[in-house]
């Protein structure tokens, strides 16, 4: 195992009866920002929390920097950084005690790096922490994950809770250390965020990998995939054999939107198909090539994200 | 919850402060309730418990009245209260507030983290016990008295091995669970009952504060060493009770 690299095999956990993630293998190579997508409870969380041994897995295999977990995980934990979803702070300590609380074991220097960056991002680290407000919170939490000098960090809803000015200035941070190459896994619902950042999508829900393919591969997808919107109320059961042809690779209906992913670019053959499919009305709306992330795993895997 | 070094320390310190304004009090009554002794036994004759408790301390004179003030009154009973607040909050403090899995995702292990908590809030309930031991020989000397420091000593550690067993209980079960508050008040209220058992003379047998009663300690300022036959289970539990909370915060997860 590389170091920097992060790999599991048959990973497999579940809470009592729920299985919270079926078994998984996955690769992930050193350096980059990688996206792990997912609406709420998919199982990010979770195999995020199995990486860094907060979560004892059920069965499976776990190498995170080169190295395989054993015990609680202790020494992946001193290889990686990891910043939780969940953010629940101790509002008694001000920002730089809680900085240095959160920083423990990792060093002075990261300390005072982490204090720099908290600095620079506005944090006023002399208040004390329950002053603070959900975003301010979030951005100490990001300092003190972005301090250690280490070469894999796992970041859960990193971005959760900023303004688009704040999570725009996080999204930097991180692909700049990406650059520098740290392995860096960022998890997030919200799907438009990782557009820019990530070049790898791990798209999971229910505890079960639906997708993992790069960003370049995504982008080419969306660019074949079609939405077409049909007025309230019309049977679109027939909706497959009346727009099926050559240049259709699959079909989808929700509601009344049918998602049609080409088989190539060129929508000609669809829209040839749409305007003499006599089953079917005329549509009231049509959009092709600019669907965003979000839509796409929508139309792709009938899966919502945020 | 109490946390970090600063914070076991305040709470330690308090109790130390509280202790010893009650020992300080007692000792400093020692001549009126050796004046009034006679009136004494006569109020607590109608309560056999009450009558032998004082009877006890007449018995014992300066040594009893120090034994049945110190520890049996002050160590046994707020040191009960310290210890279960101490470690009520241990670990379910940090699941009922959220903050568990920022406590656990720094790279510390899980031992070191529950040992530290552990034996940080272990010194803050013992350590205010034999400090204010310690103060003894000085107080009673105001009043013209003396006590043997090494006996003060012996059962400051009886009184701590008494404590370390109902801290690690309340510890134990503040590593399974998540609500503090509902660990302090059911753990109080079981030692308030305990200590209400010890008064009724049918069933005063049944209560734990039997093993740190005033009998119990001047056997051990009387024989001049520790009663092993108490302290030495009392060691054996704690470590027992250690060891399962440690098996049951392994298996904790945020």
């Amino acid at each position: 195992m590389d170091p920097g690299s992060i790999s599991v095999r048959a990973l497999t956990h579940s809470f009592g009866d729920k299985v919270a993630l079926h078994p998984l293998d996955l690769d992930i190579s050193p350096g980059g920002v990688i996206g792990l997508l997912g609406p709420n409870g998919s199982g990010k969380s979770t195999f995020m929390r199995l990486l860094v041994g907060l979560v004892p897995a059920r069965a499976g295999e776990i190498h995170v920097d080169g190295l395989r977990q054993s015990g609680d995980g202790l020494e992946i934990r001193q290889r990686t950084t990891y910043a939780p979803g969940e953010l629940h702070l101790y509002g008694e300590l001000n920002g730089k005690d809680h900085l240095a609380f959160l920083l423990r074991g990792r060093g002075r220097a990261a300390v005072k790096r982490a204090e720099a960056t908290a600095t620079d991002m506005g944090l006023p680290l002399d208040k004390r922490v329950r002053g603070y407000s959900h975003g301010m919170k979030r951005q100490l939490v990001f300092a003190a994950a972005l301090a250690p000098d280490v070469r894999v960090r796992i970041l859960d809803e990193i971005s959760e809770g900023l303004d688009p000015a704040k999570r725009s200035e996080v999204l930097d941070r991180i692909e700049a250390d990406a650059a520098s190459g740290t392995t860096v896994l960022l998890s997030s619902h919200h799907l438009g965020e990782v557009d820019r950042s990530c070049e790898r999508l791990i798209f999971i829900n229910a505890g079960k990998l639906i997708a993992d393919e790069t960003a370049a591969s995504v982008s080419e997808r969306a660019a074949r995939l079609v939405r077409v919107t049909y007025p309230e109320g019309t049977d679109l059961g027939g909706a497959e054999k009346a727009l099926g042809g050559d240049w259709l690779e699959s079909l989808r209906v929700d509601g009344s939107d049918v998602h049609v992913l080409l088989s190539s670019d060129d929508p000609r053959g669809l829209l040839r198909a749409i305007s003499s499919a006599d089953a079917l009305p005329a549509p009231i709306g049509l959009e092709h090539g600019k669907l965003s992330l979000r839509e796409l795993y929508r139309s792709l895997y009938g899966v919502e994200g945020t | 919850m109490i946390r970090g070094l600063r914070g076991y320390a305040l709470y330690g310190f308090g109790f130390f402060v509280v202790l010893e304004m009650m020992l300080a009090a007692a000792i400093y009554w020692w001549p009126n309730f050796m004046e009034n002794i006679g009136g004494i036994k006569a109020l607590a004759a109608p309560v056999p418990m009450l009558k032998e408790l004082v009877d006890q301390v007449d018995k014992g004179g300066v040594a009893g009245y120090v034994v049945g003030q110190h520890f049996f009154k002050g160590c046994s009973t707020l040191g009960t209260a310290a210890a279960i607040l101490f470690a009520s909050g241990a670990v379910a403090g940090e699941a009922h507030r959220g903050t568990m899995e920022l406590w656990l995702a720094r790279p510390v292990s899980r031992l070191r983290l529950l040992t530290e908590r552990y034996v940080l809030g272990l010194l803050a309930v013992a350590l205010p016990v034999f400090a204010t031991s310690l103060t003894v020989p000085w107080l009673l000397e105001l009043v013209d008295q003396t006590m043997e420091l090494p006996d003060l000593l012996r059962c400051s550690v009886h009184m701590s091995a008494f404590l370390a067993v109902v801290y690690s209980i309340a510890f134990l079960w503040s590593s399974l669970g998540s609500e503090p508050l509902r660990i302090s008040f059911v753990m109080l209220f079981a030692s308030i009952l305990t200590f209400a058992i010890y008064l009724v003379e049918t069933i005063t047998n049944y209560s734990l504060y039997r093993i740190v009663d005033i009998k119990v300690f001047m056997e051990i300022v009387m024989e001049n060493q520790l009663d092993w036959r108490y302290v030495a289970p009392m060691l054996a539990l704690t470590g027992v009770l250690y060891v399962l909370s440690f098996k049951a915060f392994a298996k904790r997860v945020p």
